[in-house]
């Protein structure tokens, strides 16, 4: 599976952004792994082993909610509009 | 580079590049002489002081009021975000940002303390609506 989402527990906008992403699931059958890392620390470590990746494309810190296609690096953090998801959960 | 400070008055510690000319404490003038971390840890640990959520949210509501930012009104989503800084500081030792994740880099990291200097963020920067990254901080609306 290449497309992940880093989100946070406590993060409101990660709360935003789940029912969209279950709406994407559900919709176009793309599945997200999805990776909580406030309080899973392998998460946490896996996020940060994409720091260079994600870091310039999200204010040069590791933001949540990220969504990251580790295939072909294309990330998008914060939250936003479900079109502008789906448009990165179907980009091939 | 950033110094401890001490004021030889009333023992006011400041951490920064120079000493404050007037101690905001004491009102002393150029009382600040520079001394060691371990000294300004020495000099300020036995006073700690615990800070629950709602001393932290009269805090930061406090900081607010003398800004151009107020605290977000939406009291669901502040009563969020504080549960997230107060585990992270319960975890990690500071309160740090819960939308943001450490990087394990300690200077690096002392950027995303809670309150952040989100003024010079995307998020905020310009934008008449801006908030921080998070949205426990907004722009005053008039």
């Amino acid at each position: 599976m290449s497309k992940i989402m880093f989100h946070g527990r406590e993060c409101p906008h990660c709360r935003v952004m789940m029912p969209l992403v279950e709406r994407l699931e559900k919709e176009t059958g793309v599945m997200l792994e999805k990776h909580e890392v406030w309080h899973d620390e392998k998460n946490a470590d896996m996020m940060r082993s994409y720091r260079s990746i994600i870091a310039p494309k999200c204010g040069g810190q590791l933001r949540v909610p990220t969504f990251l296609d580790t295939e072909t690096n294309d990330l998008m953090c914060g939250e936003v509009e479900y079109e502008k998801l789906r448009e990165w959960g179907t980009k091939k | 580079m950033k110094k401890y400070w001490r004021c030889f008055v009333c023992n006011d510690i400041h951490y920064g590049v120079k000493p404050p000319e007037v101690c905001p404490t004491c009102r002393a003038v150029n009382a600040f002489v520079e001394v060691s971390s371990a000294e300004a840890g020495q000099v300020s640990s036995p006073r700690k002081t615990l800070m629950d959520k709602e001393g932290f949210r009269e805090a930061i509501d406090s900081f607010a009021s003398r800004n151009e930012f107020q605290v977000n009104p939406d009291r669901e989503k502040v009563d969020l975000l504080l549960e997230g800084i107060f585990e992270n500081e319960k975890t990690c030792g500071l309160k740090y940002c819960p939308c943001r994740l450490r990087t394990k880099e300690f200077e690096e990291d002392l950027k995303i303390v809670c309150p952040c200097n989100f003024l010079i963020h995307e998020t905020y920067k310009g934008k008449p609506e801006g908030e921080c990254w998070c949205g426990l901080f907004i722009r005053r609306r008039s």
